[in-house]
C-alpha cells in the first residue's frame, strides 16, 4: 500500500495504462489539477509525449475527435475539467460516441473516456457546480463511473480505459485532494460492482461519489445513538449493481438515497424506483431521499452549503425513517 | 485527360449513384420508408473522384447526404438500399437508415446526421492514423451549412494545432439554390455565401474547385492527398456544386426526370424549364461529354455502363424490398459492447 491523493490515484492509473498499451492516448488539460510541477504529471509528460495532445478550449470538437480516434481503436482519455463544460459536447458524447456501437449493429466500438469533475465546490456558482450524472444516465450507450476513494478511483479508471465503451468518469471536486491507501500492484475494479462501505443492520444508505463520505460521517453520529447504518457505494451507474442494493435493503428493510443531483429524475429517484419495483414488500417505511435542492447554485458559500446534501440532513432523514 | 481507366471508373460510379438515388426517390414516393431524406444528385463528380483516390487505410466521415459517398467508396448497393428501408440486411442492420449509412470495413465507421458532426470525427480518424502511424488520413465530406456551427471552427483550429493529416471537403451546394432570404430552403446563411475565408484565417491551406468538374476535382485532390500524406498537415477544399433543381424544396423531387444519358450527345433532347441544368450543370453530362470528346468512351459504352448500373440498382431495390425487418427481440443488442446493458 501507498498513500496518495484521489487525483494522484487517477493519474497513476493513466500512467499504468499508457505503459501497458501503446494505443492509449491522452488529451491533456490540467490533468486533474495537479499542475505540471507534480511528479506524476511530469512522468506522464516525459514518457508519453507523442501520445499527449494539449487542448484548446473546444470541448465539443475534442469530444468528437476523441470519439473518432476511438472508433479506430485508439483508447483516448479526455479530462475536460469541470463537469459543466461537457454540456458543450453533449451531442458528441451522446449522439456520436454513445450511439456508434448501436447504430453500426455492433461493428464499431468507441473506447473513449471523458473525465469530468462534478459537484458543489465552494464558490463554483451556477455554471461550475453541475452534477450531470443523472442527465447522462438517461442516455443509452455510455458507461458511468463515480468513485468515492483513491483506491476505487484508480481501479475504476483502469477499467474505464480498458472498456470498449465510451465511459464518463465523474470525480468530485472535493475528493481530488483526499488521501487514501492504494495497493502497490496494478488492479482493476470492474463496473457494476457496488461496494458496501460500511455494514449495518438498521437502514441502508445508497450513495455515490462525495455523498458516500457524507454518509459515512452521518453513520458515525448515528452509531453513537444506537442506529447501525449500512452504506452501499454504487461506484458505477452503468452498469448498475441492483443486486447489492436489493440485498442490503432486504436485510435492513429501510432505504435512504443521498444524491447531489436535484431530486427530479435523479440517482435517488431511480434507485428508489428499482427498490420499489423489486423489493417493496420488505420495506418497513417509505424510502427517502436527500438531494441537492432543485435550485441553481448560488455563489455565496452559506447558501451553497444549505443547498447540498450534508451530514446533518442525512442524520435527520435516517432518524425519521427509523422512527 | 491522362488517366482513361480512372475517369471511366469515376464515371461508372457517378452513374451508379444517380441510378441508386432515382430508385430511392421511387421507394420514398411509394412509402416504402418514412421520414426525411437527402440526395446527392448533382454532386456525384466530387464524391466519386475523391473516393477514387482514397485507400482502405483512410477514414471517411460523411453526413445525412451520404448515399453517394458510400456507393462511390464501394459499398454494396443492395445492403445500402436495404439500410434505407430499415431492413435487417442493411449496412447497419436497419438501425441507421438513410441518415447514417456506414461501412466500417471500408473505413467509413460512423455517419453523423448532425450538422457539422462529421467534421471533428474525421479529425479523430486522422488523430488515430497519426498515433498508430498507419499512413492513412482522415477525410470529412460535409455541406456549407456546417459553417453555421461553431463545432466546425473548433475542429479546423484543432487540426492546425495538432497537425492532423485530414482533408476537409466542403461540398458547397448553395450555388443555384433559392436563398432562405428569398423564401428557399436548405441553403446556408452566411454574409458572403462562401466558406473559404475561415480556414484561410487559421492559416490552413485552402482551395476552391468546381465540384461539378471531375477532372478539376481530380487534379486538385491528387495534389492535396499527396501533400497531406507527406507532411501531415490539414488541407481544406471548397467544392462548389450547383444545386440540383430537385433539391430546391424541403423534400427531394425528381423534377428533372429519370436521367436520360443520350442527352450527353443529342442536344435536340434538351429543352424546357431545366435546360440550363442539363446543358451546363449535370456533372454526369459534363464528364460524359469530356469522355466522348477525348475518345475514352463511345456512346455505346456509355449506354452499356448505364444499363448495368440500372440493372444493379433495380436488383438492389428488389433485394431490399424482399429483406425482412430486424426482429424487435434484438432491440437490446449492442447498446454497450461486451454484453447487454443493465441500463
Amino acid at each position: 500500500m501507498h498513500s496518495i491523493t484521489h487525483a494522484e490515484a487517477i493519474v497513476e492509473a493513466i500512467a499504468e495504462c499508457m505503459t501497458e498499451d501503446d494505443n492509449v492516448a491522452l488529451v491533456w488539460g490540467s490533468l486533474m489539477g495537479l499542475g505540471s510541477g507534480n511528479k506524476y504529471a511530469k512522468r506522464i509528460q516525459k514518457e508519453f509525449s507523442d501520445r499527449i495532445f494539449h487542448p484548446p478550449i473546444s470541448e465539443a470538437a475534442i469530444c468528437a475527435i476523441v470519439a473518432g480516434a476511438a472508433m479506430d481503436g485508439v483508447r483516448t482519455l479526455f479530462p475536460m475539467g469541470t463537469a459543466s463544460f461537457m454540456f458543450r459536447a453533449w451531442d458528441q458524447i451522446i449522439h456520436e460516441a454513445g450511439a456508434a456501437h448501436y447504430m453500426s449493429n455492433g461493428k464499431v466500438k468507441v473506447p473513449a473516456v471523458f473525465h469530468v469533475v462534478h459537484g458543489l465546490r465552494g464558490g463554483g456558482s451556477v455554471q461550475h457546480s453541475q452534477s450531470p450524472q443523472a442527465m447522462l444516465w438517461n442516455s443509452p450507450g455510455i458507461e458511468i463511473a463515480l468513485p468515492s476513494s483513491p483506491a476505487d478511483a484508480k481501479g475504476l479508471m483502469r477499467t474505464a480505459i480498458k472498456s470498449d465503451n465510451p465511459t464518463i468518469f465523474i470525480d468530485h471536486q472535493k475528493l481530488n485532494r483526499v488521501r487514501g491507501d492504494v495497493p502497490d500492484e496494478p488492479y482493476d475494479i470492474p463496473f457494476g460492482k457496488a461496494d458496501v462501505k460500511r455494514e449495518g443492520t438498521d437502514v441502508t444508505i445508497v450513495a455515490a461519489s462525495l455523498q458516500v463520505i457524507h454518509s459515512l460521517e452521518a453513520a458515525e453520529i448515528l452509531a453513537a445513538e444506537g442506529l447501525e447504518v449500512e452504506i452501499v457505494d454504487l461506484r458505477s451507474l452503468v452498469p448498475l449493481d441492483e443486486n447489492t442494493i436489493l440485498n442490503s435493503v432486504r436485510k435492513t428493510q429501510r432505504l435512504l438515497v443521498v444524491d447531489e443531483c436535484p431530486p427530479r429524475c435523479s440517482l435517488a429517484s431511480e434507485v428508489i424506483c428499482v427498490v420499489v419495483e423489486k423489493a417493496m414488500d420488505v420495506l418497513k417505511a417509505p424510502p427517502r431521499r436527500v438531494n441537492r435542492l432543485p435550485v441553481h447554485v448560488p455563489a455565496n458559500t452559506e447558501m451553497e452549503a444549505f443547498l447540498g446534501p450534508n451530514t446533518n440532513r442525512i442524520v435527520e432523514a435516517i432518524k425519521e425513517i427509523c422512527n | 485527360m491522362d488517366n482513361e481507366t480512372r475517369f471511366s471508373h469515376i464515371f461508372q460510379n457517378m452513374i451508379a449513384i444517380r441510378r441508386f438515388e432515382e430508385e430511392v426517390i421511387g421507394l420514398h414516393d411509394a412509402e416504402e420508408f418514412s421520414g426525411h431524406y437527402h440526395l446527392y444528385i448533382g454532386q456525384e463528380a466530387t464524391g466519386s473522384t475523391v473516393m477514387e483516390s482514397l485507400g482502405l487505410e483512410d477514414r471517411i466521415f460523411s453526413t445525412h447526404r451520404n448515399h453517394g459517398h458510400l456507393i462511390a467508396r464501394g459499398a454494396d448497393p443492395s445492403s445500402a438500399m436495404a439500410e434505407i428501408l430499415g431492413r435487417s440486411t442493411g449496412l447497419n442492420g436497419g438501425r441507421g437508415g438513410t441518415f447514417h449509412l456506414a461501412n466500417p470495413e471500408l473505413g467509413m465507421p460512423h455517419t453523423s446526421a448532425l450538422v457539422g458532426g462529421a467534421v471533428p470525427l474525421a479529425a479523430g480518424g486522422a488523430l488515430a492514423a497519426k498515433i498508430k502511424k498507419t499512413g492513412g488520413i482522415g477525410v470529412s465530406m460535409f455541406g456549407d451549412g456546417c459553417f453555421e456551427e461553431g463545432l466546425v471552427f473548433e475542429t479546423l483550429n484543432l487540426a492546425r494545432l495538432w497537425h492532423l493529416p485530414v482533408i476537409f471537403i466542403c461540398e458547397n451546394n448553395t450555388p443555384g439554390a433559392v436563398l432562405k432570404s428569398a423564401g428557399g430552403t436548405n441553403s446556408s446563411n452566411m454574409p458572403s455565401g462562401r466558406v473559404l475565408d475561415t480556414p484561410a484565417a487559421l492559416g490552413m491551406e485552402a482551395y476552391e474547385v468546381d465540384g461539378g468538374d471531375a477532372e478539376a476535382v481530380n487534379l486538385l485532390f491528387q495534389d492535396c492527398i499527396n501533400r497531406v500524406r507527406a507532411n501531415g498537415e490539414p488541407i481544406f477544399i471548397e467544392a462548389l456544386t450547383e444545386r440540383w433543381p430537385g433539391n430546391y424544396y424541403s423534400f427531394p423531387s425528381l423534377v428533372t426526370g429519370a436521367t436520360e444519358l443520350t442527352m450527353i450527345w443529342d442536344d435536340s433532347l434538351i429543352d424546357g424549364e431545366h435546360e440550363d441544368w442539363f446543358r451546363t450543370h449535370d456533372p454526369i453530362f459534363r464528364l460524359g461529354r469530356a469522355l466522348l470528346a477525348n475518345e475514352i468512351l463511345t456512346q455505346e459504352e456509355i449506354l452499356k455502363i448505364d444499363r448495368e448500373a440500372t440493372d444493379t440498382m433495380q436488383k438492389a431495390r428488389e433485394f431490399a424490398l424482399a429483406s425482412p425487418l430486424p426482429s424487435t427481440e434484438k432491440i437490446y443488442e449492442y447498446v454497450l459492447a461486451g454484453g447487454e446493458a443493465n441500463a
